[in-house]
């Protein structure tokens, strides 16, 4: 009940605010932009010019699966930009601002407040994913050859653990400062620091969430997913339930 | 019987107290004035009471219950710089924070028209927040802190930032509510605690300094000081009232006699007698009261 209130309520300001337009229109741009313009590149340097007489362009065109992971890495790194950007003053700006006070000040559990929150976060991050990469996917599809909606669905869905589990930092650090632009910084220190993790001990930790986009290259490539890839998950879901604990935690316990 | 007991709450800011040692009780159905100059704690106990902020030490307890559930459920609070969603509506807003108090958005919304009314925001109603006025949004601020039917409103500074109108309409609405909630609510004018509270808690650097109704605190203060004043003053009065024997103190000014006595009732009865006597050309006779800003002066500066 009280939950579905502060849904409803986040649902509503992101349509206030028009979030509802904006991200998954530039989702869409992000999911279009490489799969384009590697299409179009020779023809564009050809157009262009200033190449000496008689060069040839030869740019081998990448295999539809190639060209799709192009539209998942555009939205694995500007994508995780604008989530941050539109993340950052979920429940720090609600501090700053003061509006807390009054919501606050209500009988609000702080399990309801964060995971509503979280929830709200998460829906208009994963539609505009699957905006972003359905546009990339059919663009592909247009300009590379035929790619399966199998394909497109199963990198979708395996992807989008890893935007929960960048959203649930998100709010984690929201837990802590108070100013926006310090939880943007942080939330991208954590996400790069467990990415560089990954790639020093990666033989280790197979089961660490920054493995999910190679995975999902590799299923791309291969057509089948590779085994680490559900112990992967399993780990990513634990860590995602153990930052919103100790975000509500946090929260609860700070002075306000 | 006491709404809200306060006993031994203390807070510290890095082994500072803010709030040293404060005890009070709160009656049903009074509204009580938490006075004391900027930077006494009066904020910090609110926030406190409200759940914001742990206290270092001490118990807070409501309805002679210690606190087991949570106090939120049964206070309204309006903080010192009230700051709303401002894409909604001022009517959006409180079902809103209605909702989240566990009323159904049906109740919620009912209350809400009835507040809205009662705060004279009706055709404000489906306004957005962002366009209302400072004095607009301090009334949806205590509409706000009254949508669950709290049985203890706290309002922090709820006039101090506003303009002479946005004042009286305030402090005509906590006229209003007195009559069925009880009031707490901290300010740093005078008037504003004397023209609406029953009761005050004088807050001074962390510390209560006194605590009882206006008319208690001025009786207990009072300093037995009587003024008179003449058209001429006739030539033996300072004399004669020199020798009374329960005055004190006498200062004498052009057309002006203050006295300090012992006993205000048999002073009185003697100056009276005096008057009627020697025919004194009397205009005015005064037993000055103590008044707020005497008393408050004397705490703050003690």
């Amino acid at each position: 009940m009280q939950w579905s209130v502060i849904f409803k309520k986040e649902m509503l300001e992101n349509a206030r605010n028009i979030k509802w337009i904006w991200v998954p229109i530039v989702f869409f741009i992000f999911g279009i932009m490489d799969p384009i313009t590697t299409y179009y590149l020779p023809k564009i340097l050809e157009s262009v010019g200033g190449l000496p007489e008689g060069a040839v362009v030869d740019i081998p065109m990448p295999i539809p699966a190639e060209a799709f992971f192009y539209s998942v890495s555009e939205i694995d790194s500007l994508g995780l930009l604008v989530i941050a950007l539109i993340g950052m003053r979920l429940i720090a700006g609600e501090m700053k601002s003061g509006v807390y006070e009054l919501v606050l000040s209500k009988p609000v559990k702080y399990t309801n407040y964060v995971t509503a929150k979280w929830a709200g976060f998460v829906l208009l991050v994963v539609t505009s994913t699957f905006i972003g990469l359905l546009a990339g996917w059919y663009y592909v599809n247009l300009l590379f050859g035929d790619l399966g909606f199998d394909a497109f669905l199963t990198t979708f869905l395996l992807y989008s653990v890893y935007s929960l589990f960048f959203t649930a930092i998100i709010v984690f650090v929201n837990t802590w400062f108070k100013k926006p632009g310090m939880v943007l910084f942080l939330s991208f220190l954590l996400a790069i620091g467990i990415d560089i993790i990954t790639s020093i001990y990666g033989h280790i930790l197979t089961w660490s969430p920054g493995h999910i986009s190679s995975y999902v290259n590799d299923y791309l490539q291969s057509g089948t997913i590779p085994s680490e890839m559900w112990g992967t998950i399993g780990t990513t879901f634990v860590l995602i339930i153990i930052m919103l604990l100790l975000s509500i935690v946090i929260l609860k316990n700070k002075e306000k | 019987m006491s709404l809200l007991t306060v006993k031994n709450l203390t807070k510290k800011y890095d082994g500072v107290p803010v709030v040293d040692d404060v005890n009070f009780q709160l009656t049903p159905g009074k509204c009580v004035a938490l006075l004391g100059p900027n930077g006494a704690g009066k904020t910090t106990t609110l926030r406190m009471l409200a759940g914001f902020s742990k206290p270092t030490n001490g118990t807070i307890s409501f309805d002679e219950q210690a606190l087991s559930t949570d106090i939120r459920n049964y206070i309204g609070y309006l903080p010192q710089f009230p700051v709303f969603h401002s894409w909604m509506s001022g009517m959006e807003f409180l079902v809103y924070v209605g909702q989240l108090g566990h009323l159904s958005k049906k109740e919620a919304t009912a209350r809400a028209e009835e507040l809205m009314e009662r705060v004279g925001l009706k055709d404000a109603k489906k306004r957005r927040i962002g366009k209302y006025s400072g004095g607009m949004k301090q009334r949806l601020g205590i509409a706000q802190a009254m949508i669950n039917k709290p049985k203890l409103i706290m309002l922090d500074e709820p006039v101090s930032a506003l303009d002479p109108i946005g004042r009286r309409e305030v402090l005509n609405l906590m006229h209003e509510i007195k009559k069925d909630t009880t009031i707490l609510f901290s300010t740093h004018i005078l008037n504003d605690a004397e023209e609406v509270s029953d009761e005050l808690l004088l807050l001074n650097n962390g510390k209560l300094v006194q605590q009882g109704s206006i008319a208690e605190l001025s009786n207990l203060n009072d300093s037995g000081k009587m003024v008179l004043e003449f058209t001429s003053k006739p030539e033996n009065a300072e004399e004669i009232l020199q020798a009374l024997s329960v005055v004190t103190k006498m200062t004498a000014y052009t057309y002006k006699i203050e006295l300090l006595t012992t006993d205000v009732e048999a002073a009185r009865e003697q100056i009276f007698n005096l008057i009627h006597e020697h025919r004194w050309p009397i205009t005015k006779f005064e037993i000055a009261k103590t008044t707020l800003e005497d008393l408050f002066m004397k705490v703050v500066s003690a």
